[in-house]
């Protein structure tokens, strides 16, 4: 048990760093598109230094200092309870605490805590924030959840140690290939689930300068910046294994969640920002549309 | 025995001689008058108690020594001495009730009474059809005179309408008497029946005019409207004697007759009787005047009571015992409620609120009410089982759904009026309402009488009963013991549940036993509230005390009808106890009507599955055969009902947030589980139904995830938090029905589990909400805001029961996403799949609003001084949180006993549970498709989070509290707490872009359907013009046709 904590406690680390340096290369990204030089690629240690050294800190509440460490502690609980390397006992993690509904589920962990302690500040743009992406996210789930059912339906199990069993023995052997209507399903869903345009709204830099973390400063910022470190990549890694055969090795898993994350940066710059009731009626044509045909070609096509 | 003839000459004589020395005796008239009556009383009843416990047998009297056809022939046997009992009890105490007004009016009214009493009991008695016109004229004169004689103001037009109509009945009956005696040379009743059918060439006619003249005097819908103006005008107290004395004889005249009509007249008199008893009732619904919403319900009563006469065939050896049930109850409660009527004085439904002043009238007034409505335990609910039961038996579809519609109609204008009285607030009561004890002794007999034969009368039905009446005599002693301060009868009752639980747990197993914890410990948790009031809180045990009664019952009932009995109690029960909240009125009103409603569904699902099956057993259930999908739909509606699902959830919000602060948590934590058990003992039963070929389970399913995703909507979208409570249990229960309709051993373990955690966190949510409203008196929770600053300890319960509901892991929520989406998966029901996690999903949005709103935000100046719920309200939380953290940690605990019930009936495809190398017994819940280990995921995120928490205690050292306006704000600093607020209209983009989900279909329709029914009834109500010529013409006219259906012309 031991050594497991251990190996996990390792691979938290190395994908926390994977993730930093991702989250600098997507602003450079950013930058570039939109005609500026942008931020050097790893600004992301410069940041959290930087916030972990400020000297002022202050609160609002309990709750309020408490949400960053919900925030972060969901984001870590995510990744370890996903498997990251297919077969490796150093990048397997927690995944023996439960399958892929925990991971489903355990997401919002962090993101009703962070929505609780930003409502404490009694900011009222962080309350808007927070229904505005609880709002979405009801919508965005609905063609996940199908995509991940067909996943289920398809390899007969919700454990992702299995589903990637499956998808093992080539390329054509992945569910991209296997049933491309859940994965088009689920990967549109992705788009919603990392927040990027057109469906930044949560954040809206703009009318709502950075909605629910509009208070959050020093050591709480830099709790944050860490999950979106972390956060996203778990959520990568997840695509990965139901969609992409997941990954033999950790070189592999860094390509493809790279490609997983790139495929939401590519979309994020290119669109702008649709409003919540946009992107929720979005969500309910054609990513559903997909999802259920996914759902009838496994069932009457596969099986 | 002592002979009849002394009735006749008691009343005779003394009327005269009163009339001739009215003056002289009037200081003892009313004295001579009352003797007279208690002697009536005294004959009739020792004749009763003669042929019930002596060795009495039926006898014949002949006056002066006269053979029929001669003499006055009079007949006494059971049966007449329970009537004349009846009658002359009647007799008694309308003349106690009276005893005021005969003393101002003594030398007109009180000989008057008199002959009325004496000539109903000469036409309970006599066996002469002649002697019966003479009986009816002598009864007719004297009641058209008590009539006349008032000084109300529409008495003396009652009257004369009175007098018309009965002379046209007389003339006719008259004329039939003529024909029969024409026929057979006698009128004498045993020489018609011994002569075998009446025959000859007007033998057909003869039968008919007498019989429709008898069926005429009990007014039959439509030719009734005279009576019901006659009921209007009349006084109260005479009213009563006409709806109970009057109506009991001319029934048990029309009873005497029938033996010598046929099968066509018995079928004519049924079909008369019930269209009486439908549009009556329905008529009734929109009636504001009090004597003559009585009117109309004793119209109905009476022929309800008429067509069961008429059935006498079908119902065979159940006869006596349905008829006497309904006449009984009809007897004592309407004349109850007409002398409560007398005593109140005003004739709008709104001023019976005086009776408010006087708790004990209140209290009779319900019960009367309840006994009319057939509730248990008043004789009428015991009597209209055997009735549906008999019907049932007998195929008479037609005839059941004609009395359930009937009875239902009758059911909104009691109810409706008991709401008015008890909570209507337009009416405010300032003074004692005087009541002499002449007029509450015969109101108070005849209550206790009702309950009395309530008791008595369950031992004649039917149907082997197993009643345990243990929890309900806990409720009349709570009654008794009233007076008590709060906490005493807290105590008491408290006491009471725990150790009628640690009897009765003992003996129940699986389902029963799981739910009657949930029973048992739901009453335990939500009465420790109950320490948090002060004073007496009148009335309000022996309700809670009721209700839990009747679900504790539920889950000990092993038949049919101890199930039926105990869903009726805990109805009743629960009903009073929701319509105790400030406004809940209508709220209660309409859950009644939607529970009677389902009720009378079940009453006939059972009846139905009774007649294919033979069985009294929930064994009936198992039927197979053509009538099954019926008797499931009917079943599963009723139980839907209570259980609220979409389209039959509209009384739910209201009742459940009008209520009082410890009741909400009581109805929909518990109460509603127990239309879950029903419908597990429904679907462990019958299992799949199809209706051409569509699985009635599939298209339930489908109910369900509708009632979950409009149940979280609409949860969403209200600014009500105990509103927003009630509409999330409309949700959460679509899941657990979801859940059953699974019909696979998952999909049971899902339902059970929702079911144990739904109670869990619903009370821990509606007492936590409870607890704010107890600080605050607001229930709006935009006007609220910061309160975690005020109320911490009730912040983490909420924050608790949110994450909890939400099945966001590590709390055991999460128990109900895994098992949902397993189950899903192995049944294939893959889109409503979707729609449950859909549904799930927007949970979050009401479950983030209920914390957000009232709890964070900015802290409002009115709440500055808000203090933490009292300990009495929090204890209970307390436990809750105990519970839910433990099965969070250890989820085996809760789902592998629920998996070995469940694994009874559905043996394949449950959890599999592996030990895993955490001690205290945790282990992994494995499936077909995956696995999950609670204890696992709760010590990794308690680590994680204590990890990460003191890492940045570690940073953040010198953290800083700043005060309230201290945020980033456009360079501005904010002082008003309301602007600077998220909280109204929350989720107002949502409601752009799916509100079209949410709109008001179901409450709509069911306007809809009310707006029909109350238009029909006011437009045929239009035949009603008050004109007497005119109601003489609707006699003739039912005569005629009636004359023409029976002779085959039409």
């Amino acid at each position: 048990m031991g050594e497991k904590i251990l190996f996990a406690l390792i691979s938290l680390f190395l994908t926390i760093n994977y993730g930093f340096l991702m989250n600098g290369v997507i602003r450079k990204i950013y930058a570039r598109v939109g005609r500026r030089h942008g931020i050097p690629f790893y600004q992301m240690y410069i940041d959290l230094i930087k916030t972990l050294a400020l000297r002022t800190n202050i609160r609002h509440g309990t709750m309020f200092y408490l949400g960053p460490v919900f925030r972060f502690a969901g984001g870590v609980g995510l990744f370890l309870f996903t498997p990251v390397v297919f077969g490796s006992a150093m990048f397997g993690n927690l995944s023996f605490s439960g399958d892929v509904l925990l991971l489903l589920s355990f997401q919002f962990f962090g993101t009703l805590g962070m929505a609780l302690g930003a409502g404490e500040s009694g900011h009222p743009n962080a309350a808007i924030g927070v229904t505005r992406g609880l709002a979405q996210m009801t919508a965005v789930e609905v063609p996940f959840v199908l995509a991940l059912m067909g996943v289920a339906i398809q390899y007969d199990s919700l454990s992702l140690h299995d589903i990637v069993a499956a998808q093992q023995g080539g390329i054509m052997h992945w569910t991209l290939f296997t049933n491309p209507f859940i994965v088009a399903a689920g990967m549109l869903a992705l788009l919603g689930s990392f927040m990027r345009p057109p469906f930044d709204v949560v954040l809206a830099g703009q009318e709502i300068p950075i909605g629910p973390p509009t208070e959050y400063h020093s050591n709480y910022m830099a709790l944050m910046l860490s999950n979106r470190a972390i956060f996203p990549m778990a959520k990568a890694i997840l695509f990965m294994n139901l969609f992409f055969g997941g990954a033999n090795t950790y070189w592999e898993m860094m390509i493809k969640t790279f490609a997983v994350v790139m495929w939401s940066v590519f979309v994020g710059v290119s669109f702008p920002r649709f409003r919540v009731e946009q992107s929720i009626r979005w969500f309910l044509r054609v990513p559903l549309i997909l999802g259920i045909l996914g759902i009838v070609y496994v069932q009457f096509f596969m099986s | 025995m002592v002979s009849p003839y002394y009735i006749l000459t008691i009343g005779l004589g003394l009327a005269f001689l009163l009339g001739l020395l009215g003056k002289k005796l009037s200081k003892v008239n009313i004295a001579v008058i009352m003797l007279a009556m208690i002697s009536f009383a005294a004959i009739s009843a020792s004749w009763v108690w003669q042929f019930a416990f002596g060795n009495a047998e039926e006898s014949l009297f002949f006056s002066a020594g006269f053979e029929p056809p001669f003499s006055i022939a009079l007949k006494l046997g059971f049966q007449e001495a329970i009537i004349a009992f009846m009658v002359n009890i009647m007799g008694l105490f309308s003349t106690l009730f009276l005893w005021k007004k005969l003393h101002k009016e003594n030398d007109k009214l009180a000989p008057v009474l008199l002959v009325l009493f004496m000539g109903l009991n000469m036409l309970i008695l006599t066996r002469d059809l002649f002697n019966i016109f003479v009986f009816l004229e002598i009864t007719a004169i004297a009641l058209g005179g008590l009539i006349l004689l008032d000084e109300r103001k529409h008495a003396a037009s009652a009257g004369f309408k009175y007098l018309l109509a009965s002379s046209l009945i007389s003339a006719v009956y008259l004329l039939g008497a003529v024909l029969v005696y024409f026929s057979t040379g006698s009128l004498y009743i045993d020489d018609l029946i011994l002569g075998g059918p009446v025959a000859g060439p007007m033998a057909g006619i003869a039968v008919f005019l007498t019989i429709i003249a008898i069926v005429l005097e009990l007014k039959p819908f439509p030719a009734n409207g005279w009576a019901l103006d006659v009921y209007q005008g009349a006084h109260p107290a005479i009213a009563a004697i006409i709806s109970a004395g009057v109506g009991t004889a001319m029934l048990f005249v029309l009873h005497k007759l029938m033996i010598i009509s046929g099968p066509m007249m018995a079928q004519m008199i049924t079909v008369a009787g019930l269209l009486t008893f439908l549009f009556s009732n329905w008529l009734g619904i929109s009636q504001r005047d009090s004597n003559r919403l009585l009117g109309y319900s004793s119209i109905g009563q009476l022929g309800l009571i008429m067509a069961i006469i008429g059935m006498q065939d079908i119902l065979g050896d159940q006869f006596a015992f349905i008829a006497m049930g309904i006449l009984l109850s009809h007897f004592f409660a309407k004349a109850g409620l007409f002398w409560i009527s007398g005593i109140v004085g005003g004739s709008k439904l709104e001023s019976f609120a005086v009776l408010r002043s006087r708790p004990l009238l209140l209290l009779m007034f319900g019960i009367f009410l309840f006994a009319l409505s057939a509730f248990p335990p008043f004789p009428s609910f015991y009597a209209k089982w055997d009735l549906i039961f008999a019907l049932s038996d007998a195929k008479q579809y037609l005839f059941i759904t004609l009395i359930l519609f009937g009875s239902f109609f009758e059911v909104v204008y009691l109810i409706r009026w008991f709401g008015i009285v008890v909570k209507n607030t337009s009416e405010e009561v300032k003074e004692k309402l005087p009541v002499n004890i002449t007029q509450i002794i015969p109101i108070s007999v005849f209550a206790a009488a009702l309950l009395f034969f309530g008791y008595y009368g369950q031992h004649f039905m039917n149907v082997p009963i197993n009643l345990n009446y243990i929890p309900l005599i806990a409720v009349a002693a709570l009654w008794i013991l009233d007076f008590l301060p709060t906490w005493v009868k807290n105590t008491l009752l408290i006491v009471a549940t725990l150790f009628y639980g640690y009897i009765i747990l003992p003996q129940l197993h699986d389902f029963a036993f799981i739910f009657a914890i949930i029973f048992l410990l739901g009453a335990f948790l939500t009465l420790l509230f109950g320490y948090s009031y002060k004073g007496k809180r009148p009335g309000f045990y022996p309700l809670v005390a009721m209700m839990f009664a009747g679900l504790i019952l539920l889950v000990e009932a092993k038949d049919l009808f101890s199930f039926f009995f105990a869903w009726e109690i805990m109805t009743a029960g629960s009903y009073f106890l929701i319509l105790r909240g400030k406004k809940s009125q209508p709220h209660a009103f309409s859950y009644m009507l939607f529970s009677f409603g389902g009720a009378l569904l079940i009453l006939a699902g059972f009846a139905l599955a009774h007649s294919v099956t033979g069985s009294y057993t929930f064994d009936a259930l198992t039927m197979v055969g053509a009538l099954s999908p019926l008797v499931f739909i009917m079943l599963a509606i009723g139980f839907l009902t209570k259980t609220a699902a979409i389209g039959l959830h509209i009384w739910l919000p209201g009742a459940h947030s009008e209520a009082e602060s410890d009741v909400s948590p009581m109805v929909s934590g518990i109460l509603l589980k127990a239309g879950v058990y029903g419908l597990l003992i429904l679907f462990m039963r019958m299992g799949h139904q199809f209706v051409l070929g569509l699985d009635l389970m599939v298209v339930l399913s489908w109910v369900a995830v509708i009632t979950s995703i409009g149940g979280y909507l609409l949860a969403s979208v209200q600014e009500d938090m105990k509103r927003l409570l009630a509409y999330s249990s409309v949700g959460q229960l679509g899941i657990i029905l979801f859940g059953l309709t699974l019909m696979s051993n998952l999909g049971w373990l899902l339902a059970i589990a929702g079911v144990i955690t739904h109670f869990l966190n619903k009370t821990l949510l509606f007492q936590a909400v409870g607890g704010v409203y107890s600080r605050t008196h607001d229930r709006t929770m935009y006007r609220m805001g910061g309160l975690i600053h005020r109320m911490p300890i009730t912040f983490i319960f909420v924050l608790i029961g949110i994450i909890s509901m939400s099945g966001v892991p590590p709390l055991v929520g999460f128990a109900g996403k895994w098992l949902s989406f397993n189950a899903v998966l192995s049944k294939g029901y893959y889109l409503q799949g979707v729609g449950m996690v859909l549904a799930g999903a927007i949970a979050f949005l009401y479950l983030f609003r209920l914390i957000h709103v009232p709890f964070l935000g900015q802290l409002k100046d009115h709440l500055r001084k808000v203090k933490e719920a009292s300990f009495w309200i929090l204890l209970p939380q307390i436990i809750i949180l105990m519970i839910i953290m433990a099965f969070s940690a250890l989820p085996g605990v809760l789902l592998e006993p629920i998996g070995s019930a469940v694994g009874k009936i559905f043996p394949t495809g449950g959890l599999t549970w592996q030990d895993s190398f955490l001690p205290f017994g945790s282990r992994t819940a494995i499936s077909e498709y995956g696995y999950w280990n609670g204890t696992y995921v709760m010590v990794i995120t308690m680590i994680i989070f204590a990890v990460l928490l003191g890492f940045q205690m570690l940073i953040q050292r010198r953290n800083k509290k700043v005060g309230q306006f201290n945020i980033v704000y456009s360079a501005e600093r904010p002082s008003t707490p309301e602007t600077t607020h998220a909280g109204y209209h929350f989720y107002a983009h949502y409601q752009k872009a799916v509100g079209f989900l949410i709109a008001p279909l179901a409450t709509n329709f069911w306007n809809w359907v009310s707006d029909i029914v109350q238009s029909i009834a006011n437009q045929i109500r239009r035949i009603y013009n008050g004109n007497g010529q005119v109601y003489l013409i609707h006699l003739v006219i039912y005569f005629l046709i009636c004359f023409f259906i029976f002779n085959g012309g039409l």
